[in-house]
């Protein structure tokens, strides 16, 4: 007993505990059963308990052993053991989420929403949440790192600048190239700054998950790239495949706003994709559409409404013709989807109105995604959304500080100059293509070709470590930034973000940092900055009256008050909606008429997001929303496709495409379309530290370079896979343990039917 | 119950008779203990451990007649007393005892911009929430005890530091310790007020 003391109570009863098992379980003849097990438990917690109450403390507790600094000179406000809370701006995905973060004693603890922030409100999501596992994460890169031969060897700060300077004045302007994720603020301005300087136009900003096609179609079909949806104000929500709860726009604003449309009047859900998403899981109604078919099943019910007369817009006679071949019995057909299901949803459109239809990744993920996704918006127009239910963009008034969003158009431009042989230099930030583009794009090899490749970034990623030169930056929660989120949901906001703590490493620069010291070689001018943060300062102080409403910016009350709130909130400027009616010549895949073949679906979950967050063990170990499998990979499927295939939970199967395969477990779902398998991204990293390592499998390397062929966007849902089995399997490892109650009432249920007929329901 | 764990049993019930009864006799503080509190039960021998700097309470406290919360000044305000911040104890040492080395050395801890690094005499372990600030406000702020002796309350767990140079811990601080305190003094006994 006293063996238990010396330890950690708890962790050390566990031990004894197990040892005891061991130990019994080594005699022979005698069994463990549940209940000597719990005998044996209960006497180890009652030992412990009575016993160590009057133990001698020797449980960190050695006298003269910890040390105690106490503070120089502290401020009025600091209180050891305290709190106090700052304002910042997240990172964790591009969605500019204002952020409040708890510090004590110096140490940044807890993160969570800012209530001044009008784009979240005070929520956060998981990403959000978990910002202090990227900050804390003990495989952050520590020194600058510099190729020698062939390995990365730790450089100085000077030995790196140097070089890095050197490399930037000697390239021609048309052979550097900048690659990023979305951008905004002043660190979207230098990077601008920096490309001008070194004469290059060669800017990529890419994101996996991005809503570039919906953009895309909006601005044509309503003059706005990127209009206010307002969910609060629909009674009915038709999502094609927008996970707007999760991964679609900005989900933590979204969330709030999805809320007020199910407050008072309950608005209806109604989700259309091939695989169950967060928002499916919410929704009403969940369609699973053969993958593909989307924008057919969108005229369909659109020929329904302009059939019935329901349309609320007046919709010209040549319309009328067009959208009268997709009858009711043609749509089913190709859809999968029952007449009775397709004429509901049009009559939910209809009778449960205002209507908002959207369309989100596996919808527009196709070679005509554009046409699919203005198929969706036809929906829109003639149900009279567009001035109710999406209204016109508010943007924010400084060009140069909004936000350069990301999109996979600019990675296939990219991959293109890598295989022509077009860069020399090449500069990697909040950006890692090796992991996150299809190996069929050729990045890794292409990279080869570039002389000179620089990664500013926090981690060891797959990137980094094949660059010549890593520069390790601070975490968001120890660095300077401005952030313009792309969507703003009618508020036109800048967020600050600044640090939270001092930083962890000696040898990490904040991102703007560096940008100032590069642009000092390259240009005089910028010499008086002595770091980001004099530039940062100067930039507010120079604000214009328009950006300020009226504060005087170069006032300190101004940005004292900036720093307080941590966002800046200014009159936007207002858009224009002019709603174009035209039939689009929507795809229908032929591919996936094959029945050997099936569509692979690469999730992208809130959560590991495109595989940057695989690194932070909270959200390693959150199981996924809807099939609730926690760690490494696994490939969801309908329970008829497995039984088809003779596959059961855990089972390991080979998933291959024509570009390469994975494999991975098999988790059986009804969340899923029978002719599709879903691999959800952002697992199977060959580096990135020691939480995403070797863990899973990457369903994005083996994507077909598949491109919409109206925006270039790379089609994430039209690659068709063999699915194979192996003679491997393993634990499916799940929360909840099984789908079904095994014919125990534990939830008791009642049909729509039942319930209007005894309860008198509506 | 078998010989062995009735043998467990039997040393369980007799440790706890001699910390709740024997103990107590042999222990009795110098400082006057409030009227108001039950004290809590139990000694402790603690070891002389050395500080960067020799502080001496008792000069302080005894001599100087200044109060525990005017130094420890975040006693009434958080989970933790606090080393008072380098600052505080230039505010007077930068005129007062100045020739004295203790003073010279804390002047140059001052002029270099740091803080001594003191060694931590009393501690609980991470799982135990203790806080000084609910302490003072039942013992002191809502039991109108007058401020001013408020040692008397320190010294219930820290003992009579008025006669110590650096700290000693001289009561145990263990669950044992704490636990029959607040079952004398109505304080909260449910597991998660510590433990959370």
């Amino acid at each position: 007993m006293v063996q238990v003391i010396a330890g950690s109570v708890i962790s050390s009863l566990t031990l004894t505990v197990v040892e005891n098992i061991h130990r019994m379980k080594m005699m022979k003849g005698v069994k463990v059963n549940r209940r000597s097990f719990l005998k044996m438990l209960g006497w180890g917690g009652a030992g412990t308990a009575l016993a160590g109450c009057d133990m001698p403390t020797t449980v960190t507790l050695e006298e003269g052993k910890e040390e105690v600094v106490s503070y120089l000179s502290p401020e009025e406000y600091v209180i050891p053991g305290v709190g106090v809370w700052y304002a910042s701006t997240c990172t964790q995905c591009d969605a500019g989420c204002g952020l409040h973060g708890r510090v004590r004693e110096g140490r940044a603890l807890k993160l969570e929403g800012n209530p001044d922030s009008p784009l979240n409100n005070g929520k956060s999501c998981m990403m959000g949440q978990s910002g202090v596992q990227t900050h804390y994460n003990p495989d952050r890169v520590t020194s600058p790192m510099m190729r020698k031969g062939n390995s990365l060897q730790a450089v100085s700060w000077d030995e790196a600048m140097a070089e890095l300077g050197k490399q930037v004045s000697s390239v021609s302007g048309d052979r550097f190239a900048f690659v990023s994720g979305s951008l905004s603020g002043h660190q979207s301005v230098l990077t601008s700054e920096l490309l001008s300087k070194v004469g290059s136009k060669n800017h990529f900003a890419y994101e996996t998950i991005n809503t570039s096609i919906w953009q895309a179609v909006s601005k044509d079909l309503l003059g706005d790239a990127m209009p206010v949806i307002r969910y609060d104000k629909a009674g009915v929500i038709l999502s094609f495949g927008a996970d707007f709860l999760a991964t679609w726009m900005s989900p933590v604003h979204n969330a709030g706003e999805y809320a007020k449309f199910r407050q008072g009047e309950r608005g209806v859900l109604v989700q259309v994709e091939p695989k169950m998403t967060l928002t499916g899981g919410n929704a009403d109604l969940w369609v699973p559409a053969a993958p593909g078919t989307e924008g057919v099943l969108a005229l369909g019910i659109a020929n329904i409404i302009v059939s019935r007369g329901w349309n609320k817009v007046d919709v010209p006679a040549s319309v009328k013709t067009e959208l009268a071949q997709y009858d009711l019995n043609k749509v089913e057909k190709i859809t999968g989807i029952q007449g009775s299901k397709i004429k509901r949803i049009a009559s939910l459109l209809s009778e449960r109105g205002p209507a908002l239809v959207l369309a989100g990744e596996s919808t527009v993920g196709q070679a005509k995604g554009y046409e699919a996704a203005s198929a969706v918006m036809l929906l829109n127009i003639i149900m009279g959304s567009v001035g109710t239910t999406i209204e016109p963009s508010v943007s924010f008034p400084e060009n140069a500080l909004a936000a350069k969003q990301g999109n996979t158009s600019s990675l296939k431009a990219f991959a293109q100059g890598l295989s022509d042989s077009k860069y020399d230099v090449v500069f990697f930030y909040n950006s890692n293509p090796i992991y996150s583009a299809p190996e069929a794009l050729g990045v890794e090899s292409g990279l080869d070709k570039v002389k000179f490749k620089v990664a500013l970034t926090m981690f060891p990623d797959e990137t980094a470590l094949k660059a010549d030169l890593v520069l390790p930056l601070n975490s968001a929660i120890e660095d300077w930034g401005t952030h313009v989120a792309a969507y703003q949901g009618g508020s036109a906001t800048m967020s600050l973000q600044q640090p939270l703590m001092e930083p962890l490493y000696k040898e990490t620069k904040g991102f703007g940092d560096i940008m100032i010291a590069l642009l000092s070689k390259l240009d005089e001018g910028y010499k008086q900055f002595p770091d980001y943060y004099a530039y940062l300062r100067t930039s507010v102080k120079n604000m214009p009256a328009e950006l300020t409403g009226g504060a005087l910016a170069s006032d300190e009350s101004f940005w004292n008050g900036l720093l307080q709130k941590g966002v800046l909130k200014t009159t936007g400027v207002t858009g224009s909606l002019t709603a174009t009616l035209a039939v689009a010549k929507v795809g229908t895949p032929t591919d996936h008429l094959d029945q050997t073949s099936l569509t692979l679906i690469p999730s992208a979950r809130l959560g590991l997001w495109d595989g940057r967050h695989a690194n932070i063990p909270w959200l390693q170990e959150a199981p996924d929303q809807i099939s609730k499998v926690v760690w490494d990979s696994w490939a969801e499927m309908h329970p008829h496709t497995a039984a088809e295939m003779n596959l059961k939970n855990g089972d390991i199967v080979k998933i291959e495409s024509k570009s390469g395969s994975i494999e991975t477990q098999v988790a059986i779902t009804k969340a899923i379309h029978r002719g599709a398998i879903s691999v959800p991204m952002g697992q199977g990293h060959k580096e990135y530290g020691r939480y995403a390592k070797q863990t899973g499998a990457n369903s994005l390397s083996i994507l077909d370079p598949v491109f919409d062929h109206k925006t270039g966007e790379l089609a994430t849902h039209a690659t068709q896979v063999k699915v194979s089995k192996t003679r491997k399997n393993q634990i499916l490892i799940k929360m909840g343990g099984s789908d079904v109650q095994m014919g125990r009432s534990f939830v008791r249920t009642v049909s729509a039917d039942q319930l209007r007929r005894t309860e008198g329901g509506a | 119950m078998t010989a062995t764990k009735k043998m467990k049993f039997m040393v369980s019930v007799f440790a706890f008779a001699v910390f709740a009864f024997v103990l107590p006799a042999t222990s009795l503080a110098d400082l006057p203990v409030p009227a108001h509190i039950i004290p809590p039960v139990g000694e402790h021998s603690g070891e002389h451990v050395p500080q960067p700097i020799d502080f001496p309470h008792d000069r302080h406290v005894n001599d100087m007649k200044i109060n525990c919360m005017y130094c420890h000044t975040y006693a009434r305000r958080s989970a933790v007393a606090g080393i008072p911040p380098t600052s505080k104890c230039m505010g007077c040492h930068k005129m007062i005892a100045t020739d004295k080395p203790r003073i010279q050395k804390l002047t140059e801890y001052w002029e270099k911009g740091e803080s001594p690094k003191w060694k931590k005499v009393h501690d609980v372990p991470d799982y135990v929430h203790f806080s000084h600030e609910k302490h003072i406000r039942k013992f002191v702020d809502k039991a109108d005890f007058p401020v001013e002796d408020v040692q008397q309350v320190c010294g219930l767990c820290h003992g009579e530091v008025k006669a110590m140079t650096v700290a000693e811990k001289v009561k145990p601080l263990n669950m044992g310790f704490c636990v029959r305190c607040h079952e004398a003094n109505d304080g909260p006994g449910d597991c998660w007020k510590c433990h959370k």
